[in-house]
């Protein structure tokens, strides 16, 4: 059923304009530059043709078996339109215009009508007060936004589910640049109809995505949420940034476990107990998804650390030693078995000690030496690799060579790529190979830990 | 108390007076000091030193009322203690229980989240409670590995490792975890919340030394 939303056989955008400079327009280039290839209908009573797609004067007059309308209309007329698609018998429908229950009781009363809507046609509604989705695979893109002004990510693993869309556009916008795919975005806006435990329920099941990224600034039902995350978690990562911390729970507390700030430590423990990964930010979010959809997850809290730069090798250590902030990770102490394959293997001055220093004389067989060892060591249960391109002995083929352990490695890795144009290059190609890389050394820290999280969870609910 | 859902059901008030809480706690075996309730004075089958403390619905935080009076070492003493707090709480019950030998004082809250329902708190307890709000949360009910995970999660957690000598029953802590999640299931239609603080976390178990409930 989903399918339709996300893969649709045909478009009707309501409102639909000639105009560039309105938002029926916009929409309708975003469809066109997204390569969406099924059949596209604008709707404006006008009539005519725009960007050489037939214009529809009404929804009545559409042909049948549309799958998606997006209505571009403002409030007060929209839920008319929303109604038409309804006897029309188009399955999802997405009001884009606020106006909604955000603005105060009339927009409530337009609210209550969508749902009436729901439970009359079956018609489903993401939204209202929402950009929609983006779908690269199938082409739909019903987001606002200019083109020209901002872009949107390849095709990939990660499905987003945003409540707020502005923040989800420029998330998706900020990770373009290295590359970083994405299989679903959806922004439930208002969300009258669907919401994130729906969404969560089919991504479990679809094949596209193999973790998911969630902002929420409110949960639509917190045990609904709770039963189907652990369904979820059983198979793929979920992230969750739970925003609206500080907000004051503001329950009558007559007693002091009201006043501890229970709402959001209430929040932090249901996470727990699915088994979510927390973050905190939108860099957070998008970190850990990667690293939960491309990387295994860590059964275990010893890091391995690789590096061709000791200085990086003491910050890393710090961060995965240093109790605050705590990162429940630890360095591992090598078998002798490692260090004595070490010393054979890297020049006699680099460290065989974890930080494994392979110092700037380290090159690509080095690396993989390394890995090798570390992958063996039954000391070690996660990697952490800096893969920096400023010296002359490593090349693009390292990129390579991790690309590889991480499909035969047992371990999960996470590489750390300090640098400007070049590495960013490098980091791009990690990205292209679905290797889990950040910029820098807390980041790279960061992400191991959410591997951790998620093999925390899973070797509890296998037990 | 034979069935505390009952007892709640049929109560007709919003607050719970310290008595009250502490038999529903015993039900579930969660073990309390040992304690007699008072209308007026009479001789207790009680080891002093012994802890008077008026036990009432409507008075919630009695040591700002100057509702407590400690360290009662005697018959005479107890008297005294008795008429002062009937004195000042008229036709309230006055609750006499044994002095709990001290122990890590801990804090167990039981709270009614708007998104999650009912959830529980565990943290470390005491007068510092609101100063360090070092305390972690789960949503009930919880498992054994919830529970573990509450002990491992918060900064004070040395302290129930063991620590200067101090010892800590740390089963008996995640046990009471356990049965404050079964208690508050069962009462899940009424409680709106609960803090046991302190509770006594020693060698040979934990005792609630204190503790309140609020209904919805």
């Amino acid at each position: 059923m989903m399918e339709k939303l996300f893969n649709p056989s045909s478009i009707a955008v309501v409102g639909a304009s000639a105009d560039p400079s309105k938002i029926g327009n916009v929409v309708l280039r975003n469809l066109k530059g997204s390569g969406y290839r099924g059949n596209v209908y604008p709707v404006n009573p006008r009539g005519g043709e725009i960007m050489g797609w037939k214009v529809y004067k009404s929804i009545p007059d559409l042909p049948d078996g549309v799958d998606l309308a997006v209505i571009v209309l403002p409030a007060h007329i929209a839920v008319d339109a929303v109604e038409e698609c309804g006897k029309k018998g188009i399955p999802f429908v997405i009001p884009i215009a606020g106006g909604f229950g955000e603005t105060g009781e009339e927009g409530k009363k337009r609210e209550e009508r969508l749902k009436e809507i729901v439970q009359k046609h079956g018609t489903r509604i993401i939204g209202p007060n929402t950009v929609g989705i983006y779908v690269p695979w199938s082409g739909v893109n019903t987001a606002l936004t200019v083109p020209e002004r901002s872009s949107f990510p390849p095709a990939g693993d990660i499905a987003f589910i945003s409540q707020s869309g502005a923040l989800g556009l420029l998330t998706m916008d900020a990770i373009s640049p290295l590359g970083v795919g994405i299989s679903h975005f959806v922004n439930l806006g208002n969300r009258v109809d669907l919401n994130e435990n729906e969404l969560l329920a089919y991504f479990a099941g679809e094949e596209h995505v193999k973790s998911v990224a969630m902002y929420l600034e409110t949960f639509a039902n917190g045990r609904e949420f709770m039963r189907v995350a652990r369904e979820f978690t059983a198979k793929k990562g979920l992230v969750v940034l739970k925003a609206g911390r500080t907000a004051k729970g503001a329950r009558a507390a007559s007693l002091h476990t009201g006043a501890l700030g229970g709402a959001d430590g209430v929040v932090n423990g249901a996470l727990r107990q699915v088994g979510a990964v927390r973050a905190y930010d939108e860099v957070e979010i998008i970190d850990y998804a990667r690293a939960l959809a491309y990387g295994k997850p860590m059964f275990g809290e010893r890091v391995g650390v690789i590096t061709t730069a000791g200085g990086v090798g003491v910050v890393t250590t710090d961060y995965i030693e240093g109790s605050d902030p705590g990162m429940g990770l630890r360095m591992a102490d090598l078998s002798e078995e490692t260090k004595k394959e070490l010393r054979k293997e890297l020049v006699p001055f680099a460290s065989v000690e974890n930080p494994v220093d392979m110092t700037a004389s380290g090159d690509e067989s080095d690396y993989d030496a390394a890995i090798g060892a570390l992958m063996g060591d039954p000391n070690v249960d996660g990697i952490i690799l800096y893969a920096l391109f400023q010296t002359p002995l490593v090349s693009e083929r390292l990129v390579d060579i991790v690309a590889r352990w991480m499909k035969e490695g047992e371990k999960p890795i996470v590489v750390g790529v300090i640098g400007g144009e070049y590495s960013q290059r490098m980091m791009r190609e990690f990205e292209r190979r679905k290797v889990p890389v950040y910029p820098s050394i807390l980041r790279t820290v960061k992400a191991l830990k959410a591997l951790k999280v998620r093999g925390d969870y899973l070797r509890r609910v296998r037990k | 108390m034979n069935d505390p859902v009952e007892f709640i059901r049929n109560l007709g008030r919003k607050a719970l007076a310290e008595h009250e809480v502490k038999a529903i706690l015993k039900h579930y075996g969660i073990r309390v000091p040992r304690y007699e309730v008072l209308e007026e004075y009479r001789p207790v089958d009680l080891r002093y030193p012994l802890a008077v403390k008026v036990s009432s619905p409507e008075v919630l935080h009695k040591t700002d009322v100057g509702g407590v009076i400690l360290g009662v070492k005697n018959e005479e003493e107890l008297k005294v203690a008795v008429e002062e707090i009937r004195g000042k709480f008229p036709g309230a019950a006055v609750l006499v229980e044994e002095m709990e030998k001290s122990g890590v004082e801990v804090i167990v809250g039981v709270l009614r989240d708007r998104d999650f329902g009912l959830a529980i708190m565990f943290g470390i307890g005491g007068i510092f409670t609101e100063v360090f709000r070092d305390v972690t949360f789960r949503v009930l009910p919880i498992d054994e590995d919830d529970a573990e995970d509450m002990l491992t999660e918060i900064k004070g957690r040395k302290v129930l490792e063991g620590f200067r000598g101090i010892k800590v029953d740390r089963e008996g802590l995640k046990e009471l975890l356990l049965r404050v999640s079964d208690m508050a299931m069962d009462l899940s239609d009424f409680i709106e919340q609960m803090d046991l603080n302190p509770v006594f976390v020693r060698e040979d178990g934990a005792v609630v030394v204190d503790a309140k409930m609020v209904l919805r």
